[in-house]
């Protein structure tokens, strides 16, 4: 166990190189000069120059990556231009801003959305199983930019139940901060739910298909014992890959939802520092969300083995 | 049981009263749309920075509503003869935010701290590299502060109270920490700084103790009585929480709403839609270098086709003022002489197409989406265009790339804003220049740069005013850029809120009122 997971951080190495290779040509690929847009309509060609050289973009781009890469094994991600804060800093609020979002969001769209799941394979062709099928379509299809304004303007505007504003975090005042992530959880929970439940429903419909499923039936086990004792387990292995990538993605950071409900979080942060060019604090977020992707798929298939024997860590 | 939103007020209601003593902050509650790049005036800065830290910081002088300076901190002051030196004498009785009276000596501090930074954003105002260098900031007694440039500067006084200066606000040296670096302003104005959450929103606190002059509000000047207890920005970017946000009580004031939004809510009861242009230009830019661009006709046949009265109508939705001269509707300057603009003519404009030889080549404008008045504008002015039989087309770019066209002049048409200008002769000299220098500069005519530096220099009205025709007259012969009107913020306050108004993009929230 130890030995795969130090093997799998080893291998990660090149990957994460790639990833920061990758982050810091592109974000110069796009057009746009930080300096200009630090000085918008005032700019002449000597605030630009002394604006660029005090960003280090009078530079080579190649010297400016050894530069930028040394600093990151250091653990200095840069500051950020837009407000001067070191980036690390600034990453890591947001981040927990959006953790604890997407980790609650998560958990309660696995605890619907499975059940959910096995419940239409089990039923497969009834009439639950084309309800669940259909809404799971449904809530998949819908965007989450307008689910999130119409939970907005329905719960927080019409009838008035929740905060439309003023984000405030659950480390500060849990009570009030939980309330407020209602709105953004549920609408986070009403589209993963609508993909996690097509993978419970595809992976037990395999699973049942299984001949020693048709064993245990032969056995004369109840429906519910089938299910939920041989079933189950067995099932849950392909979801709960599919949850890891889920994870990985939100934690990255979903832009739309934090911007709709206005909280702070990591995509928004990535997002406006793209519209700005705040380069040092998109390659520091981006490089950010390639490790947390890494580790989140590491936790995932080490955890693989209790859903699944076969799979060890040897 | 769930509990509607009048029930839960009542509770709350109830639970305010049955609590002695306790008594509910008067918050005014405002959007801002993107959190302020520093707390620190005229450095790292932008004008949504600026807007909020201006409630905090006031300088030596301020600009009025027209444009005209005004006393502030100072509250006289003279110039020698030969216009190289200004002797300000500083009001009595002004207090920093920490409690300490102001004095000479820390109105000469805090200027030298400011003007020197390498940082500061109108740095090349005051070192000479632009126009006069300050020589010398001394403290002559302890309420005389006495300036020296190195040549005299007309427009000294000006950049002194511009807002992307900060105001040349003056702080109190404990602004800063032990170390030197910057903390928080304290300062001289109505407002504190208090509590900052980067990425939600800060607070601004009555300054209980702030010392009130003049008889009512005048620009960033006047009369500044708070009448709330704090003010509180919190940032949403999107426009469609925020109007959310003031329906359902949760903001108070909107301050920058595209103006279709506002139109929306102008149907409304109890919203009150402020807009009032400021000193920006709305325009679009011709890249006079360019082939097509560079023959005069060319441009007269274009502005000929383009109903700009109409276009402003539309853009702004009926919020906009028409203005085809750069000096701005509100300034004391814009007299009729500058009440003439274009003549929108159809049949005119075919005529100087044939005269400049037109064949249908492709005429391209820039625009972005961050601006929806750029947008539109250019999407109302392509129409226009193609009926009068030009080939043009839109390209609709990103705004950072815009920006880099704009500053590398490589464009043929360009709907573009600049911000704020508070004096015409700025509004004049951030258009008019040599493209070889500065490849931004629309309107490169070295008769029109003599005049245009005469107007920073003088300092008659009168005369300056003769200026400010005759280089009209030229915008209007030349045609170097078409101007459609100064910008326009448009803002929306609630219910509850009396006496906001915008002014000159500041949103200024003393002279404000929220009922409970």
């Amino acid at each position: 166990m130890l030995k795969f997971a130090l093997g799998r951080l080893v291998s990660a190495i090149p990957t994460l190189f790639i990833v920061s290779v990758a982050v810091f040509g592109l974000i110069r690929l796009i057009p746009g000069d930080p300096a200009s847009l630090m000085l918008g309509d005032l700019a002449d060609a000597d605030a630009l120059a002394a604006a660029r050289r005090s960003m280090g973009l009078d530079q080579p781009v190649p010297l400016q990556f050894v530069i930028w890469l040394g600093n990151v094994l250091q653990g200095d991600l840069g500051h950020s231009v837009l407000n001067g804060q070191p980036v690390l800093d600034l990453v890591l609020q947001c981040f927990a801003t959006s953790a604890w979002m997407v980790l609650i969001a998560v958990g309660l769209s696995v605890l619907i959305a499975v059940p959910l799941g096995m419940a239409a394979a089990w039923k497969q062709n009834g009439g639950l199983d084309l309800a669940i099928v259909a809404m799971s379509t449904l809530l998949l299809s819908i965007p989450t930019f307008w689910l999130g304004l119409m939970i907005l303007l329905g719960f927080g505007l019409k009838l008035g139940w929740l905060p439309v504003l003023g984000y405030v975090s659950v480390t500060r005042d849990p009570v009030a901060g939980l309330i407020y992530l209602i709105m953004p959880v549920a609408t986070l929970v009403l589209h993963e739910v609508g993909i996690i439940v097509r993978m419970a429903r595809a992976s037990t419909l395999d699973v049942l298909r299984l001949d020693y499923i048709t064993h245990a039936r032969a056995k004369g086990l109840s429906e519910s014992a089938v299910l939920l004792h041989h079933a189950a387990r067995n099932a849950f292995g392909p979801t709960w890959t599919l949850i890891g990538l889920i994870l990985g993605n939100l934690l990255g950071g979903v832009a739309v939802v934090e911007t709709v409900f206005t909280i702070p979080g990591l995509g928004r942060l990535i997002v406006d520092s793209i519209y700005a060019r705040d380069y040092a604090v998109v390659q520091g977020c981006l490089l950010f969300v390639a490790v947390t992707y890494l580790l989140v798929n590491l936790l995932v298939d080490l955890l693989y083995p209790l859903f699944d024997p076969r799979v060890t860590a040897e | 049981m769930s509990l509607s939103k009048p029930a839960l007020r009542a509770l709350w209601a109830s639970a305010a009263l049955a609590l002695p003593g306790l008594a509910l902050a008067n918050t005014l509650n405002v959007q801002i749309t993107a959190d302020i790049r520093s707390s620190q005036p005229g450095i790292n800065r932008d004008a949504g920075t600026d807007s909020v830290i201006l409630n905090v910081v006031e300088g030596l002088v301020a600009a009025g509503e027209k444009g005209e300076i005004h006393p502030m901190l100072a509250k006289e002051w003279t110039v020698s003869d030969d216009g190289k030196t200004y002797t300000f004498t500083l009001r009595d009785g002004v207090t920093f935010h920490n409690g300490e009276t102001m004095t000479a000596a820390d109105v000469q501090w805090s200027l030298e701290k400011l003007i020197r930074d390498p940082e500061f954003s109108c740095k090349t105002f005051f070192d000479g590299s632009r126009d006069a260098k300050v020589e010398s900031i001394e403290a002559k007694d302890a309420h005389t502060v006495v300036v020296r440039l190195d040549r005299p500067d007309a427009m000294f006084l000006n950049y002194m109270a511009q807002a992307q200066c900060g105001s040349t606000g003056i702080v109190h040296r404990s602004s800063f920490g032990e170390d030197g670096k910057w903390k928080a302003p304290i300062a001289t104005g109505p407002f504190q700084f208090g509590e900052w959450k980067r990425g939600e929103g800060l607070t601004l606190t009555k300054f209980a103790k702030y010392a009130i002059s003049g008889e009512k509000p005048d620009g960033y000047g006047g009369r500044k009585e708070v009448l709330v207890d704090e003010v509180k920005y919190v940032v949403v970017p999107d426009t469609a929480t925020a109007v959310a946000g003031l329906k359902s009580g949760a903001l108070d004031v909107l301050p920058y709403l595209p103006p279709g939004e506002a139109a929306k809510l102008s149907g409304e009861k109890d919203f009150t839609i402020v807009a009032a242009p400021h000193g920006g230009l709305v325009t679009m830019l011709f890249q006079t270098a360019d082939p097509l661009m560079s023959n005069v006709d060319m441009r007269q046949a274009i502005i000929a086709a383009l109903d700009t009265a109409q276009i402003v109508e539309s853009v702004t939705y009926g919020l906009g003022v028409p203005n085809n001269s750069l000096v701005a509707s509100g300034s004391l300057y814009h007299t009729a002489a500058h009440d003439k603009g274009y003549t929108y003519d159809p049949a005119a404009a075919k005529a100087l197409l044939d005269k400049a030889g037109y064949k249908g080549e492709k005429i391209n404008i820039l625009t972005n989406r961050r601006s929806a008045i750029n947008y539109d504008t250019a999407i109302i002015a392509q129409a226009m265009l193609q009926a009068a039989g030009m080939n043009a087309e839109i390209e609709v770019l990103e705004w950072a790339s815009q920006l880099d066209r704009f500053n590398s002049g490589k464009y043929q048409i360009m709907a573009f804003n600049y911000s704020n200008r508070s004096d015409p002769a700025l509004a004049y000299q951030t258009v008019v220049g040599s493209k070889a220098k500065k490849p931004n500069t629309v309107w490169d005519d070295p008769e029109v740069s003599t005049l245009v530096n005469q107007a920073l220099q003088e300092t008659d009205q009168a005369r300056r005013q003769a200026i400010f025709d005759d280089l009209h007259a030229r915008f209007l012969a030349q045609a170097p850029l078409v101007m459609l009107a100064n910008g326009l913020d448009v803002g929306v306050s609630g219910p509850k809120v009396k006496g906001y108004r915008t002014w000159q993009g500041f949103a200024r929230f003393w002279g404000v009122e929220k009922s409970q």
